[in-house]
């Protein structure tokens, strides 16, 4: 088939491309993997504690909620499957989403496709490529938990399962985004609706595990893990995602070959011959570049924070009517409440921090794009542009943060009827505020000191997440833990507001942006 | 009046490549300066320069007198810029971005704005991701002309444009010498350049190989040996070249 031709060469192209970022992913996912189950062998050495961390964990809808059903937690495979896969899965699909982009909507939408393409390439030849290197990457990271599972002694049969299970979870992800790359003609927009697909996956398994469990079926996440490794071994659940990868990859192909290549299926409109007043100044024009990002974010972060409050008015109802776990926290459920609360509100600013850090980083792309030189070589200052764009940044962070508490609240109020909590979930949502800036700060600052240096930023959220998520474990040692600036964050609302770590990370912050800033002033533009 | 651009010894090392290598180039107001040079010789990293986007590494670049790094906001309040490839926010028509640029200078003056959009024929209700690279160009071209700037920075500003809209930016750029600005033109269009500029810098490998107007250019060429009547422009870059 013609369509196909070129195949070869545009996947060993791409290869070529990645081949220092893929070994570096699989390090990392194949690492982390390991990491669980060492610190999981370390921990819960014995049955007994394995079974003390069942009691503990069992059944809490709070953890439910966060991680999913907890039936297999009797045996440490078990235990390191629930634990590991929520993360594991969602950088999976986060994995496959930017590679499928990156070598074939941003490509196209860069005009590389069409030198390709006249080149005697098929049409056909770049997304399948794309899709033949995400797939052959995502395998190549099963592989890995499988031999980590296995050389750490765990049987065979559930051990594929659930390198398979994470597997399909990036494979359905692949197959969408393939989708939305061709229905929309920007890489950005791309990556922003699959980012919205893999939040409401998680939002439909939160609810779903702590309800009835209906919308669990309706989100891949909860098809990889109602596949239950080490527990119930439920091979059919493969089915689904195997049925949406097919789906979805047939209908992007069905797509592409319908659709002109450098455009999406949706046409720009034409728009006014003027410009409105709003970005007819500096500021003003920053924003509008960031507007719809901003509300994308916003929205998805305000749903989450108000399905998650809803869901905790299960979570008091449960703590109340009587179990082995309730009995150990009865006299301090609500506390409970609150520490549930407070780490959701984290979890959430940590992956806030990625809003702040691309929304620092406008610059940087405006400058790769070969935008900024228009805008630079007019009467505005190089340190005014780029400092625009981080006041946004910073107050859009604040906002966004102080609303998904104040949707934690009014969810919460909804279900319960009792509005008295909405003010202090709002008011601690405040407390994450300085975190987030920190963040945004120390991408400031690598911009500042070169543009290829920026996206070094990414790499260090996801060490925030990857020390967040292990130092849960309790054997990462302190100053390891204390390089996160999420680690710093006072869990209001269940301790009392300390203002100390707040304080010292809005001066760090203000430090690392005043440093950037004069770095950025006095560098080349690329 | 002295000089608009003065450049003296310009040296720009990017790591180990050294772009420029000992640049001179003089600008003198009112005049239409061509900026020539092969690909890679380092004409877009001498008006980098000038506009304060990069620094030099050795030597001094004079704009109206003043240092283009340090004083750059100031200096960008007499110049407009156009580069040889415009890239555009995809969501902005052409007309917001016209306005959008206009309005970094102060604003823009409608009538000199309309008279442009009509005679560049620019559809301005299109999104910047639907224009074609002709297109594209002729926005930064407008947003630029329409503006009073003392100095016009051209890189290649027609790349991409069709043969009337070239006939229409040279029309524009003899309008406004007339009225005693001044322009740095980069182009690989020498039968353009021939007819517009008054004076010449010819570059290569970052060092200038010869200036002065077209007839000084013709002296040397004839002094080393070359056919006087016949020789344009093009012929003089490909003599010089081909020693
Ligand atoms: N940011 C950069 N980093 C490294 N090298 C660069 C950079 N910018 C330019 N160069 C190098 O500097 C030299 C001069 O480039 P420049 O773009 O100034 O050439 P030019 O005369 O404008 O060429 P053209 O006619 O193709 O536009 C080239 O060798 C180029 O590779
Ligand atoms: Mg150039």
């Amino acid at each position: 088939m013609s369509g196909f031709a070129g195949t070869r060469e545009a996947f060993l192209f791409a290869l070529k491309r990645d081949r220092l970022i893929l070994p570096v992913c699989l390090v990392g996912l194949i690492g982390w993997m390991a990491m669980y189950v060492v610190s999981y062998a370390g921990l819960y050495g014995t049955q007994a504690e394995l079974n003390a961390l069942y009691e503990s964990v069992a059944g809490n809808p709070a953890m439910v909620a966060m991680s999913g059903p907890t039936g297999g937690l009797r045996s440490l495979g078990g235990a390191i499957a629930w634990d590991s896969m929520p993360a594991l899965t969602i950088i999976s699909g986060v994995f496959a989403m930017f590679s499928v982009i990156r070598h074939s909507r941003a490509e196209e939408e860069d005009g590389r496709t069409d030198l390709l393409l006249a080149s005697g390439s098929g049409r056909l030849a770049p997304l399948t490529a794309a899709l033949l290197i995400t797939a052959l990457a995502l395998t190549l990271a099963a592989v890995g938990y499988f031999a980590v599972l296995a050389i750490g002694g765990y049987a065979i049969g559930p051990s594929i399962l659930f390198s398979l299970a994470v597997l399909s979870f990036g494979l359905v992800i692949a197959g969408t985004t393939a989708v939305f790359a061709q229905v929309t003609g920007k890489a950005r927009a791309a990556r922003g609706l699959v980012g919205v697909v893999i939040g409401v996956s998680w939002l439909l398994r939160a609810v779903g595990d702590t309800g009835g469990g209906t919308l669990t079926w309706f989100s891949p996440l909860g098809w990889a893990q109602q596949m239950k490794p080490f527990w119930e071994n439920l091979w059919w659940p493969l089915l689904l995602p195997t049925a949406a990868t097919a789906f979805t990859v047939s209908l992007a192909f069905w797509l592409l070959a319908r659709r002109d290549i450098g455009s999406g299926l949706i046409q720009p409109r034409p728009g006014p011959p003027n410009a409105s007043n709003s970005i007819l100044h500096p500021l003003g024009f920053s924003f509008r570049l960031q507007r719809s990002t901003m509300l994308g974010w916003t929205a998805m972060l305000f749903v989450y924070g108000f399905a998650i409050g809803v869901v905790g008015e299960n979570i008091e109802d449960i703590l109340k009517s009587s179990s082995a776990f309730t009995e150990a926290f009865a006299s301090a459920s609500s506390d409970l409440l609150d520490s549930y609360f407070a780490s959701i509100l984290t979890v959430i600013a940590i992956l806030g921090a990625g809003f702040t850090i691309s929304s620092v980083l406008r610059p940087h792309s405006e400058e790769s794009r070969d935008r900024a030189a228009l805008l630079l070589a007019a009467p505005l200052g190089k340190v005014r542009w780029v400092a625009g764009h981080v006041l946004i940044a910073y107050v859009a962070s604040a906002f966004m943060i102080a609303l998904t508490g104040l949707a934690l609240g009014v969810g919460l109020g909804v279900a319960t009827g009792d509005f008295s909590q909405t003010g202090t979930l709002f008011a601690a949502g405040f407390a994450q505020v300085p975190a987030m800036w920190l963040t945004g700060s120390l991408a400031l600052f690598l911009f500042g000191v070169s543009s290829r240096l920026s996206s070094v930023a990414w790499g260090l959220l996801a060490a925030f997440i990857l020390i967040w998520t292990l130092a849960s474990f309790g054997n990462l040692p302190g100053w390891l833990i204390d390089l996160s600036p999420f680690s710093h964050v006072p869990a209001v609302p269940a301790v009392s507001l300390d203002m100390a770590p707040l304080l010292v990370m809005t001066a760090l912050a203000l430090a690392f942006t005043v440093a950037g800033l004069a770095l950025w002033r006095r560098r080349d533009l690329v | 009046m002295s000089a608009v651009i003065e450049i003296e010894g310009l040296v720009k090392k990017f790591g180990s490549t050294r772009a420029l290598d000992g640049l001179d180039l003089i600008v003198e107001p009112g005049q239409i300066h061509g900026f020539i040079g092969p690909n890679g010789s380092g004409k877009s990293t001498t008006i980098r320069i000038l506009l304060g986007l990069i620094k030099a590494s050795g030597g001094t670049a004079r704009l109206f007198g003043e240092d283009p790094w340090g004083r750059a906001v100031e200096l960008h309040r007499r110049l407009a810029y156009v580069p040889g490839d415009v890239n555009l926010w995809p969501n902005l028509t052409g007309g917001e971005t016209i306005d959008m640029l206009g309005s970094l200078r102060g604003g823009l003056d409608p009538k000199r704005r309309k008279e442009l959009v009509d005679r560049f024929e620019l559809d301005l209700t299109k999104k910047a991701q639907a224009y074609s690279k002709g297109n594209r160009q002729k926005v930064a071209l407008i947003a630029a002309l329409a503006t009073d700037a003392e100095l016009f920075i051209f890189d290649e500003p027609t790349s991409g444009l069709d043969p009337l809209k070239e006939a229409v930016f040279q029309e524009c750029v003899k309008e406004i010498t007339g009225k005693g600005h001044t322009i740095l033109l980069s182009s690989h269009i020498l039968g353009q350049l021939e007819h517009l500029a008054d004076t010449f810098t010819i570059i290569r490998n970052g060092r200038t190989a010869e200036t002065g107007t077209l007839e000084h250019l013709r002296e040397i060429a004839v002094s080393a040996g070359r056919d006087p009547d016949s020789l344009s422009l093009e012929d003089l870059f490909l003599a010089i070249y081909s020693d």
